[in-house]
């Protein structure tokens, strides 16, 4: 029982972590109809940044874990403008149906060649910024990076949210989503809020990477089953809906962590992709999100 | 000609170059074309993208790997089963792909390969995990086969492939793909099931993917789990658009191309030199380009940009196999931004500039067209006398709306049916209920005496129910006469096996559906037009095409959804002319329309909804005259004393 209880609180540390990222993709997708198929490669950056500026690998350390997050999410942004500009913008602009794809799974393959050839192909450790001893919660060994995940992923997402909300220009971004041309007539710069959306995105992920990578190892190829299963998380929540990405997200983390321990850590990938599957072959609006209507 | 000279190249290559890793790689290039042949029905005629298709080849070779390594399965047995279950595997991958299309499909796929990957690698018990399985050459009555009589069986395979493949993508089957993919609703309602093409177009597409799978198994020897990688299918995917979409020499173009590259590459001394004249090349040419005025200096900037820091990087450049990857992405965004049609397509683009009519199709059957023959009877029965369609007491709700409430309609047998209201009140939600892409929130709806209102839009459309659309929805990147001939495809009793095996039944078919196309185009006059994309048209004749498209369906009840909306005074006339025309053929009518010259000239009886139910039904004249038809026009009372006068009333169409 104490080990059932202990892998559903790494599912959930892991899962909002795919959450995180799955908001990511909602938020590009809500005002541009595209998302970024390197999302895991923006993460992958994010941690390797961060473990550069806090860790000894580059000659460091250089600032400490707290002060590096804003550095992380601030290079994020950029690398999210640099994704926007060259892959997003030209393609959406040639009304090239899977331009846009194409050349985001390009920029991904050499961003993580790009990381190879300057981090190496093995896997690092991040330190941890806070102490790896684990304290217990009903008998189970919880540590207190996987708290910070938690906490910070929900922060994250909050932030966000209240940007949307409060502010005039969260107010730009929710215009762009619910309707591109007519925010564009009523003076929104919609190609900036792509861009802005794109930038957050990356952040987010960064943010995640610098998150996460304490908890397991950092490196290369970190980042491309983690953006694939994030992206299971956002189609199983719903590509439209918050909510449905912290659910989706907790569903998938506790999945996999199950299987990975009671049946094989090789298959720990299978859960969320057949549940990805399933739901595009059932529900493909995902579990909160609202079916439109085609009009004729 | 091209294609004996291709023939013959493969015949002579390994006399003329015998040596074996160049014979080894000319056998990898013809196998990886068996597989982009099928990636391209996927991604060229269907329009989706397939992150999946490293997994399928995958399947292919390990069904054949497996089957030799644990039961000794011969080629001749082992080829077949690879194909037959790299296709069940394709039917499965299907399933999502008919309920969601675009970056959903692609990263669907994606998930896909990355489960088989991980399959391949976990299940030991049978594909022997990481450590791979050797498997020889295949061996014929008691004689292994060397190097070069392999090459030999690989190229006979290809050349049959992509026979069957060329025939089959210009047969009806190539063209309900495509239908499918420029419009789906159009398709359907076009009698062809969007559903089961799709699903087809996915397992051929395997079945070939598992061919070349097969063959890869006996022509490597070995195969091991980390192959059928990410990397390969993105490999698969540039090859297909670098090539070029939607022709057969494309592929092979590609396929060429992407085994050849890592060779290349190896080079750093060729590669130095390929990056130095590119440079030159994108210098001269942007400078050719701003000397011209064609481009600002904006535009050059980014591609010259990209070529000298091209330049400069490979000479600083020590070790190029680290920086494969990125150069392949490099070369990824190149293609998807400044060769979108692919070499072939480049290539064609020259040549329709240099000799323009060179490419042409020669339009024979033109001279064969004839009008009388556009008017086929359709194979079904109509029993019913009086009421041809009887919509009862139909409801459709979106959420608290009710676009229609409670709609009795009754359709008789041919008149013209005139189907008028304001906006938003509820016509072209009742065409989508009556031609089965809403299903009625409640109601029925019976057509020639059978309940209609639970089948799918194909099936109505096969009974005899064809429509044109509010705003046209046409099959864009096809010609007119193709456009056609998806509403012909009907009369193809044909299947694969004909179309594969080009038979006298195809060929007749095929023949006949084309005189009777002509003969279509000839009638709503646009027969000058045949061989034009239907999105270069202008808008009125793409109008007409959709109505000629929709009698190839050999209609019994033709619904027009606004077909006057945006043309001319004379265009509207000739419009006129030929619903008439239609309507002597014994076809019946429905007529959607917003020009109310246009309705009460032509129609015999006029229904009229607003706000989702019908306010009054009965002759123009009366309808002209009725208080509650003038209300909902004008609002209030406006109208007590008015009558409709034509055509002064006309609300902008939606």
């Amino acid at each position: 029982m104490d080990i059932f209880l202990q892998l559903t609180f790494s599912g959930i540390a892991l899962g909002m972590i795919y959450a995180v990222i799955a908001f990511g993709y909602q938020l590009t997708f809500a005002t541009s109809g595209t998302l970024n198929f390197g999302q895991g490669e923006a993460l992958m950056l994010g941690a390797l940044v961060g473990l550069s500026l806090t860790g000894n690998v580059m000659g460091g350390p250089y600032i400490n874990y707290w002060l590096m997050i804003p550095l992380v999410m601030l290079f994020g942004a950029l690398q999210g403008v640099v994704v926007e500009r060259i892959g997003v913008q030209p393609a959406v602009k040639t009304k090239n149906e899977f331009g846009w794809i194409m050349s985001t799974i390009a920029l991904a393959i050499i961003f993580k060649n790009v990381a190879e050839n300057i981090w190496g192909k093995d896997d690092l450790t991040f330190p941890s910024p806070v102490s790896a001893a684990p304290f217990k919660i009903f008998g189970a060994n919880v540590q207190i990076m996987q708290v910070i995940v938690v906490l910070g992923a929900l922060a994250m997402m909050l932030a966000v949210e209240m940007f949307n909300r409060k502010s005039i220009y969260g107010k730009a971004v929710v215009a762009t989503a619910n309707d591109s041309d007519a925010a564009g007539l009523m003076g929104i710069n919609t190609g900036q809020v792509v861009t802005f959306s794109y930038a957050l995105s990356s952040a987010t992920a960064a943010f995640a990477g610098v998150l996460v990578a304490p908890l397991t190892l950092t490196g290369s190829t970190m980042g491309t089953a983690l953006g694939l299963k994030a992206f299971a998380v956002a189609i199983i929540g719903g590509l439209t809906s918050g909510v449905g990405a912290i659910v989706g997200g907790l569903i998938l983390g506790v999945a996999e962590t199950l299987t990975g321990y009671y049946i094989s850590t090789g298959y720990k990938e299978v859960p969320g992709l057949l549940l990805l599957l399933l739901v595009l072959a059932i529900k493909p609006s995902g579990l909160f999100g609202k079916t439109t209507i085609k009009k004729v | 000609m091209i294609a004996v000279a291709g023939i013959a190249a493969l015949a002579l290559f390994p006399i003329l170059i015998p040596n074996p890793y160049y014979i080894h790689l000319a056998e990898t290039i013809l196998i990886y074309a068996i597989l982009l042949f099928g990636l391209d029905i996927v991604v060229g005629y269907t329009g989706e993208v397939s992150l999946g298709h490293a997994g399928l080849f995958g399947i292919g070779s390990y069904t054949a790997g497996v089957l030799f390594f644990k039961m000794g399965v011969p080629f001749a047995l082992a080829v077949p089963a690879s194909i037959a279950v790299a296709a069940i595997f394709g039917a499965l991958l299907a399933l999502p792909a008919l309920r969601v299309t675009g970056p959903y499909l692609a990263m669907v796929t994606l998930a896909f390969g990355t489960i088989i990957g991980i399959l391949i690698n976990e299940m030991t018990f049978l594909t022997e995990g990481p450590l791979g399985i050797k498997v020889p050459k295949p061996s014929f009555f008691a004689h292994k086969l060397n190097e070069v009589e392999y090459f030999y069986l690989v190229a006979v395979l290809m050349v049959l492939a992509l026979i069957v493949v060329n025939r089959l993508l210009k047969s009806h089957f190539g063209r309900a793909f495509q239908a499918l993919r420029a419009s789906p609703v159009a398709c359907d309602c076009m009698g062809v099931s969007v559903y089961r093409y799709k699903v087809f177009a996915f397992v051929f597409s395997a079945g070939l993917a598992g061919l070349a799978g097969s063959l890869y198994t006996y022509s490597e020897e070995y195969i091991s789990p980390n192959t059928y990688n990410f990397e390969l299918t993105i490999l698969f995917l540039l090859a297909v658009i670098m090539g070029g979409r939607k022709t057969r020499s494309g592929p092979l173009v590609g396929a060429a191309i992407v085994v050849m590259l890592p060779s290349l590459l190896s080079d750093i001394e060729l590669f130095r030199q390929i990056a130095y004249t590119a440079a030159a090349i994108g210098m001269v040419a942007s400078l050719w380009l701003l000397a011209k005025k064609r481009k600002t200096i904006r535009e050059v900037a980014v591609p010259l940009g990209a070529t000298v820091a091209m330049a400069v990087f490979s000479y600083k450049l020590e070790n190029i196999i680290d920086w494969r990857l990125t150069i392949f992405g490099l070369m990824t965004l190149f293609v998807v931004y400044y060769l979108q049609d692919g070499i072939i397509g480049f290539l064609r683009g020259l040549i329709d500039k240099i000799w323009p009519n060179a490419l042409r199709k020669h339009d024979e059957y033109r001279e064969k067209a004839d009008e009388a023959l556009a008017w086929e009877k359709a194979d079904y029965l109509i029993n019913a006398s009086g009421d041809l369609l009887h919509a009862n007491q139909v409801l459709m709700q979106f959420g608290g709306l009710k676009a229609l409430n409670q709609v009795d309609l009754k359709i008789v047998k041919g008149t013209i049916h005139g189907l008028i209201g304001p906006n938003g009140s509820g016509k072209s939600t009742m065409m989508n209920v009556l031609t089965g892409i809403y299903k009625p929130t409640a109601g029925a709806v019976e057509f020639n005496g059978e309940v209609i209102s639970n089948l799918t839009p194909s099936t109505i459309a096969l009974g005899g129910i064809a429509r044109t659309f509010q705003n046209v929805q046409l099959f864009g990147e096809m010609t007119a006469t193709e456009n056609v001939l998806v509403g012909l495809h009907h009369t193809f009793k044909s299947n694969v096996l004909d179309v594969m095996l080009n038979t006298k039944r195809y060929q007749a078919e095929e023949h006949h559906a084309r005189i009777r196309a002509a003969s279509i185009l000839q009638f709503v006059g646009l027969a000058d037009m045949a061989n034009d994309e239907a999105r270069n048209l202008p808008y009125g004749k793409q109008r007409l095409l959709e109505i000629g498209r929709a009698l190839g369906l050999s209609p019994r009840l033709l619904l027009l959804d606004e077909p006057a909306a945006g043309l001319t005074a004379p265009d509207i006339k000739e419009l006129v002319a030929i619903i008439r025309k239609i309507r002597e053929h014994g076809i019946t009518l429905i007529l959607i329309e917003h020009h109310m010259d246009v309705v009460m000239s032509i129609s015999d009886i006029v229904t009229v909804l607003d706000f989702g139910q019908k306010i009054a039904e009965g002759k123009p004249a009366d309808i002209q005259s009725n208080r509650k038809v003038i209300e909902a026009y004008l609002g209030g009372d406006a109208g007590s004393e008015g009558h409709i006068k034509s055509p002064a009333m006309t609300p902008n169409p939606a």
